[in-house]
């Protein structure tokens, strides 16, 4: 009882000295764990294993490895394309997120207000969420059709005139940003949730102090959700540095008239993201080492990226109970 | 109060009367101004969804009609001698008549009169005629959008994307489900050395982009299992538990009394029994949730289809659709008929099973 921590630890994780149930105990984890156990070796660890040896390697598809050493990860620093697709990507991370985090968080806080047909403005504003990623991206490049699009009528009638969203390289990103608070739904549902949560008499309390609106929201709402903001903070991030699909889809249509060019990353490159590259590396030019040497600097990036922001969260963050 | 208002002058009062009617204007106000920003924002929201039906509904030569029409248009038709035809303004010689189309034939047609049907107009030019409209909805465009053939000679239609999506979707909802239940009863239930580390391993893998182990999954899929261009790469790997569900059950099942099962215990019934005779019935809510969750991301799912099917024969609705917008004329009233499709089953599900959604989301609404 009286054994220091670390003797302790050293017991608990030492198989020789377990009780005949912690024994059993262990057997039975392992068995109702081994579906994980066997996925985990085989579709994470291995290929984390294999992606980081093969960055190491020239290596294509059907072909031998063949050791380079740090090759690939010199070209890639000198690659003009690389760094492009990071900056397009880091744009996305850093403006993008915190767009999409305000956004969502201003639509539940007015989901939140007490009006009539309260549920129904919920499900109007929720339901463009669950539209399947390429059903919503296709949607929206009939949207922002330069001529016959809904976007451009709209500006139109208050005398704006749109800008060709898709194939102008200043304005394709802004468009894939506006799809993306389009579908935005999940964080909002999250907010709203964070924000019903929010003790009303904390509320009352401020509101007889003589705190105003918007002094009840920056003091009071705000802090308290800010677990959330956190939450979805680096769920937005982990998803922002994948993002794929969407700009995979966009890119074929402004590159309609770039005959002859790869379909990726148009106009100019302005929609060449991080995975859209990788993609491209991987399963277009077949450098697939080139590739993985990809790959592990984006796993690094997040890594580090989720562990600074839960770091400079800890000290911004309220957490109750 | 009563007694404050006839103590105070007569003035004091309208004063009062009218800083509450000030109050009673401004709060008014307040109450359109929010109202007017729920639904300005709802637009944004609804306007997108409300045009991707309409456009699903329009004809050929109506979806690029300026100025745009939010409701479809279709031709009026008119009863010629028990005959449905086309109506149209036609203009012969300086003198516009409407006119029922009886025959088109390349750029020309045969018209007849549709109050005289023994006045015909044999071989008018069809740029004398202007197609009157009213606003109706064209199923056809489904009809065809579900039997587009994009790829000629490969028999692949809508049904064929359809037909694949689902079966992703299905053993992807089996093997996630099966998995997962077993895999967060471990965490949950029974305590051996080593469980938290591990649960934080599991964690951990929520951070690993797909990307990164994008490269030796497919090279492990296609060289070692020769499982290229099938859909069981897409398959397979859902047998093996994933994070956010394992999570979300983990959760569930902690919510599930331990006297429950210690009863169960005493009457010598196994971790096994315990855990699918009492556990597991009792967490039908939870495994919902983790079916439907599963079902959206399958359906959505774009880049791992992308590497792993070459050939339209195995396309998913995702890559179909995005197929079906790689050709170089783009149909977008069929696309928009096909898009509907792709959406419709999950707003039909969203409407049956609102709880499990938001559920769903708020314990793992980053499976996206």
């Amino acid at each position: 009882m009286s054994a220091s921590p670390a003797a302790r630890i050293e017991r608990a994780y030492n198989p020789f000295t377990w009780s005949k149930r912690t024994r059993r105990n262990f057997r039975l984890g392992m068995l109702f764990l081994s579906p994980w156990l066997v996925g985990f070796l085989v579709f994470t660890l291995y290929p984390m294993v294999a992606s980081l040896i093969y960055s190491f390697n020239d290596f294509s598809f059907h072909q031998a490895l063949r050791w380079v050493g740090l090759k690939n990860y010199i070209a890639l620093f000198q690659d003009k394309y690389f760094w492009i697709a990071l900056a397009n990507t880091a744009y996305m991370v850093i403006i993008g997120v915190p767009l999409i985090l305000m956004f969502s968080f201003s639509c539940a806080a007015l989901l939140n207000i007490k009006v009539p047909g309260q549920s129904i403005y919920r499900v109007v504003y929720y339901i463009p969420a669950i539209v399947p990623t390429i059903a919503s991206t296709l949607l929206w490049i009939w949207v922002l059709n330069p001529q016959s699009g809904l976007l451009n009528t709209a500006l139109g009638y208050v005398g704006i005139d749109g800008p060709n969203w898709l194939r102008d390289p200043n304005w394709s990103k802004p468009a894939l940003l506006m799809l993306a608070l389009w579908g935005t739904g999940n964080t909002m549902i999250i907010y709203l949730s964070g924000l019903q949560d929010v003790p009303v008499h904390l509320l009352e309390a401020a509101e007889l102090d003589g705190a105003n609106w918007w002094q009840r929201m920056r003091h009071v709402t705000v802090p308290m959700v800010s677990p959330i903001t956190v939450y979805n903070l680096i769920i937005g991030m982990i998803v922002m540095f994948q993002y794929f699909a969407q700009a995979y889809v966009f890119s074929r249509v402004s590159s309609a008239n770039y005959a002859g060019t790869s379909p990726v990353g148009q106009p100019l490159n302005s929609t060449l993201f991080y995975s859209i590259y990788l993609y491209q590396n991987g399963f277009q030019f077949l450098k697939m080492g080139y590739a993985s040497a990809m790959a592990w600097i984006l796993f690094l990036v997040i890594l580090a990226c989720t562990v600074l922001s839960l770091r400079v969260s800890e000290r911004y963050t309220y957490y109750s109970g | 109060m009563e007694n404050s208002i006839s103590s105070t002058p007569a003035s004091r009062i309208t004063a009062e009367r009218r800083g509450r009617r000030l109050h009673r204007v401004k709060k008014i106000i307040l109450d359109l101004l929010k109202h007017c920003l729920i639904i300005g924002v709802g637009l944004f929201f609804a306007l997108p969804l409300l045009w991707m039906v309409a456009t699903s509904f329009k004809a050929d030569r109506d979806v690029f009609h300026i100025p745009l029409r939010l409701l479809p248009y279709v031709n009026t038709l008119v009863n010629v001698n028990g005959q449905q035809l086309p109506l149209y303004d036609v203009t012969i010689d300086n003198q516009t008549r409407q006119l029922a189309l009886l025959k088109l034939e390349a750029s020309n047609g045969d018209f007849v009169d549709p109050r005289d049907p023994t006045q015909t107009f044999p071989n008018v030019r069809m740029k004398f005629a202007e197609p009157i409209m009213r606003v109706g909805f064209r199923w056809q465009n489904y009809v065809d959008a579900m039997n587009y053939n994009p790829r000629s000679g490969l028999g692949v239609t809508i049904w064929t994307y359809l037909r694949n999506s689902l079966v992703i979707c299905l053993f992807g909802i089996i093997g996630t489900v099966a998995s997962c239940a077993v895999v967060a009863y471990g965490f949950a239930r029974i305590s051996f050395p080593g469980r938290d580390l591990l649960f934080i391993l599991v964690m951990g893998t929520i951070m690993l982009p797909f990307q990164a182990v994008m490269i030796p999954q497919y090279v492990f899929f296609n060289d070692f299992l020769h499982w290229g261009n099938t859909l069981l790469p897409l398959i397979v790997p859902t047998f093996f538990a994933n994070a956010y569900d394992i999570f979300l059950l983990r959760q569930f099942y902690r919510t599930i009394p331990e006297e429950l099962c210690d009863a169960a215990r005493i009457d010598g019934a196994s971790e096994f029994d315990i855990f699918a005779r009492v556990v597991l019935p009792l967490s039908r809510p939870a495994l919902a949730v983790v079916a439907i969750t599963t079902f959206l991301f399958h359906w959505n799912d774009f880049q791992a289809p992308l590497i792993y099917l070459t050939s339209p024969q195995n396309f998913t609705m995702a890559l179909g659709l995005a197929d079906f917008q790689g050709q170089r004329q783009i149909l977008w009233n069929m696309l928009m008929a096909a898009s509907v499709v792709f959406t419709v089953p999950i707003i039909i599900g969203f409407f049956f099973a609102q709880k499990q959604f938001i559920q769903g989301i708020k314990l793992t609404g980053i499976k996206e």
